[in-house]
């Protein structure tokens, strides 16, 4: 028999609370990382079927390329802007401490999952007819450069944070939690600006400047994206109210449930209400509700209250998400009918405009009641950003066409980006479906050469005549 | 009805095109004063060179190549006139801009009407 002895809890409360918390972070991170399938669909399902391919190319070169580029420049670009916009000084070594630092890499990989989210809206625009090497480019600039300069001016303490020169001045930082401006903004102008340079797709515009539609291939694709989206969504709003328990001054622990249900709530409803109002709108312009609006509502929604989450009342979170619903569908109008630029899923709409609207009007439904100052501090913050995506993403984009070229020949646009960019096709018809005599276009492995043979179909054209002629 | 129509009767002109000149086709079709037409998608094997397909590396080959086909009937309206409105509107000058078939037609009733003969088409 032996003694029971009773050791009581002796654990440090705060190991606790980081443990928990990274935990939370780690998920939403993968949550995020869950957009990018989102982004996938709702691209792939507004293009034609003859740009699939190409339109997941490019999502998944975003995330691909994305991380490498961001891990290795981006992240430390973020800190060095910040500390040049601010009286906090550059030190460029430990900027990129992070790099060597492993207890620094799940602050890391949530830094990357956003940076990743604003590369890939640029696609969405800019789809159906850009080079893909050109492509490439501005992907790795966006996330090696351009976002993470916005990322310094805001959130890494730069010009526009409470440090800032600009924020220092007000004596208020602006306001953006979890991205509307920095992240969606940021990747909507830049699809803006790129739709604007490459122009637009073959037979968008008719010889008048009359839009004529080009409908995707799938609806169907497109609005599972989206609802995709909107849940890898609670990552990006929920979890970047990162800390779930904190340490009070008697040493205890506190659930931040208060906190963590505002953002939960607020992004709920302002989803629910963007898509509602994108749904009403949709049906006193075109008659019935339409499907793919009331998706591009429903994200808008989203995007309209993700700087806005924490900071303002419930009612306010729905409003907000209302007239980001509500705007998708003029602001799209405008951006075809009156900027005739053609940016094919509406990122702009949904990710520009909604973003800045949403974040510019967080001190009006602030929790805290009204700030006139925190208003300018707002409207400055979102001219700040959209200027420097747009001139960053112009250069880079007039560098880029200058190298490569933007556009791919009229001919590959014709014949689609999948078999000219890529040499594949999506949906491919009668293979593997050849009788004993493989006549009709069996997959023929080359048989010794390298030539592809025609199963007797390259004849010369008299032949066919001759022969009563063929179907083609 | 001009007399060359009469002689005629209904015509069947039926064209296979790229699918990308459908819409000048069509167009081509209503200048004509034959706008009335039945478009298939399908895929079909001429003189167009095959294009070569990759699946993980390996090749095969696509022979089959995607093309539109547009039926037209006709009676008032010459098919020759039809048949040169396509022939322009859908031509490129390379491989594989198609071909055009005209047949003729043992008779057509408009089921709306019950009209048969000529007057149907």
């Amino acid at each position: 028999m032996g003694w029971a002895v009773v050791i009581p809890l002796q654990v440090d409360p705060s190991v606790i609370a980081q443990g928990v918390n990274y935990v939370w972070v780690l998920v939403v991170s993968f949550l995020i990382f869950f957009m990018q399938p989102g982004f996938a669909l709702l691209e792939a399902g507004q293009v034609r079927a003859k740009n699939v391919g190409n339109v997941l190319m490019k999502n998944m070169t975003d995330w691909a390329l994305g991380v490498l580029v961001y891990f290795v420049v981006g992240a430390g670009v973020a800190t060095i802007v910040g500390g040049l916009t601010s009286s906090g000084g550059v030190d460029v070594a430990a900027a990129f401490s992070y790099i060597g630092d492993s207890g620094a890499w799940i602050d890391w990989l949530f830094g990357a999952v956003f940076a990743m989210t604003a590369a890939t809206i640029v696609s969405g625009a800019v789809a159906e007819r850009m080079d893909f090497r050109a492509y490439i480019v501005f992907a790795a600039t966006i996330t090696g450069f351009i976002y993470p300069v916005v990322q310094g001016l805001t959130w890494s303490g730069g010009l526009l944070s409470g440090g800032g020169y600009i924020g220092a001045a007000l004596g208020v930082g602006y306001l953006d939690f979890a991205g509307a401006t920095v992240v969606h903004m940021c990747g909507g102008v830049a699809g803006l600006v790129g739709a604007k340079m490459v122009g637009p797709r073959k037979g968008r515009f008719d010889s008048n400047g009359d839009s004529q539609p080009i409908p995707g291939h799938s609806m169907l694709l497109a609005v599972l994206g989206t609802l995709i989206l909107a849940f890898g969504w609670y990552g990006f709003n929920v979890g970047t109210q990162a800390t779930v328990l904190a340490t009070t001054e008697s040493g205890g622990l506190e659930f931040m449930g208060a906190a963590l249900g505002r953002v939960a709530l607020v992004t709920t409803l302002g989803m629910g209400a963007g898509a509602v109002a994108a749904m009403i709108v949709s049906t006193s312009y075109q008659g019935k509700p339409d499907p793919l609006w009331m998706a591009n509502g429903l994200l808008a929604g989203l995007v309209a209250v993700t700087g806005a989450v924490p900071h303002v009342t419930w009612w306010g979170g729905l409003i907000l998400g209302a007239i980001g619903g509500a705007i998708v569908l003029p602001a799209y109008r405008w951006t075809v009918d009156s900027l005739k630029i053609d940016d094919v899923c509406g990122v702009f709409a949904v990710h520009g405009v909604a973003g800045a609207v949403g974040t510019a009007l967080i001190p009006v439904f602030a929790v805290g009641g009204f700030s006139g100052t925190q208003l300018v501090m707002q409207v400055i913050g979102v001219v700040v950003i959209a200027a420097w995506t747009i001139i960053a993403s112009g250069i880079v984009f007039a560098i880029t066409d200058a190298v490569f070229g933007l556009r791919v020949s009229e001919e590959e646009e014709e014949e689609g980006l999948d078999a000219g960019e890529h040499g594949v096709s999506v949906y491919p018809e009668f293979v593997g479906d050849a009788g004993p005599d493989g006549a009709l276009g069996s997959p023929t492995a080359t048989d010794g050469g390298s030539d592809v043979r025609t199963d007797g179909g390259v004849v010369e054209d008299e032949t066919v005549e001759a022969n009563g002629g063929d179907s083609q | 009805m001009s007399d060359e129509a009469d002689e005629q009767g209904i015509k069947l002109v039926m064209a296979v095109i790229r699918p990308d000149k459908l819409s000048d086709v069509k167009t081509a079709l209503a200048e004509a004063g034959a706008p009335s037409l039945t478009v298939t998608n399908v895929s079909g094997r001429g003189s167009q060179p095959a294009k070569k397909g990759q699946w993980r590396g390996e090749e095969y080959t696509v022979d089959l190549h995607q093309k539109v086909k547009v039926e037209c009937v006709v009676a008032d309206i010459p098919a020759g006139d039809v048949v040169d409105a396509i022939a322009d509107a859908a031509h490129t000058g390379e491989k594989g801009d198609g071909k055009i078939f005209v047949l003729p037609v043992e008779s057509a009733v408009q089921v709306r009407t019950g009209k048969e003969g000529e007057p149907a088409v």
